[in-house]
């Protein structure tokens, strides 16, 4: 099965919005958290948006990356 | 609102109306948790059940005032709570502490009651990231809320077997690091 590659601006669309999906990046990898309670709107805690990579992001969050793994995976994100 | 209240945290560099969501949410969360919980506690009977009662009623309790003690906060910001109850419920910084579908399942229901303190404890930790230095007045009342949130999950992990906490029970006090915020 082929994996989809996103790019940043691809990425940029899904922000979960006005009913649009909303799909992270997070270390190469592109997660889908539409229907994740912790993302309504596309919004995490008032601080993260959806449709952006928050890799650099993780180092100020009250959790590890090990979280993503809740998250069902989508694609990767294309290296700049 | 307090005017200069508000002035200092910007002043400070904090995005206040951010600050104000992320303290919402987080009200939001305590007030649906204690409401959630009611139902997880009087769900607990029997010999399994009998064990938890007291500090599942503990932690409903001093949830519930976490809420009092951020509505004021909120309000001195420049803030608000939602009209509509119902949006308030969908707000919440954390997802509903839901009633297992086996009710007489204790190991569920610790399951439940330890990842919503869980998020708990991330919820105001990500405040007191944002706030420490900068913001006295909400860092000081996160942190005493914080404080009783690792409590309360470590009481329920170590019900789950995940080793000691350290923690000795309440017995009939509650919030001892809230209670000054609710005066």
């Amino acid at each position: 099965m082929s994996i989809r590659i996103f790019t940043m601006e691809e990425l940029r669309g899904y922000d979960g919005r006005d009913g649009r999906p909303g799909y992270v990046a997070f270390d190469g990898i592109v997660y889908d958290v539409t229907d994740s309670w912790h993302w309504k709107n596309g919004n995490h805690w008032a601080l993260h948006d959806a449709g952006r990579d928050l890799t650099c992001q993780i180092e100020g969050a009250p959790h590890t990356g090990e979280m993503m793994r809740r998250l069902r995976i989508v694609g990767k994100l294309k290296k700049s | 609102m307090g005017k200069v209240a508000r002035e200092m945290v910007e002043k400070a560099g904090i995005d206040v109306d951010k600050l104000i969501k992320l303290l919402v949410d987080n009200a939001a969360a305590e007030l649906t948790t204690f409401y959630y919980y009611t139902i997880l506690r009087v769900n607990l009977i029997g010999l399994e059940g009998e064990g938890l009662k007291e500090i599942a009623e503990t932690a409903r309790i001093e949830d519930r005032n976490h809420f009092e003690a951020l509505v004021p906060r909120i309000y001195e910001l420049g803030g608000k709570l939602p009209e509509s109850m119902v949006d308030f419920h969908n707000m919440s910084a954390c997802p509903p502490a839901r009633l297992p579908k086996d009710p007489t399942d204790i190991k569920a229901m610790l399951k439940v009651l330890v990842e919503a303190e869980r998020c708990a404890v991330r919820g105001y930790t990500a405040v007191c990231n944002l706030t420490a230095g900068k913001d006295h007045r909400t860092y000081a009342l996160a942190q005493a809320i914080l404080h009783e949130e690792v409590e309360h999950e470590s009481w329920f992990s170590e019900f789950l077997g995940e080793g000691p906490s350290g923690h000795y029970l309440r017995r009939g006090e509650t919030s001892p690091f809230v209670a000054p915020f609710m005066r």
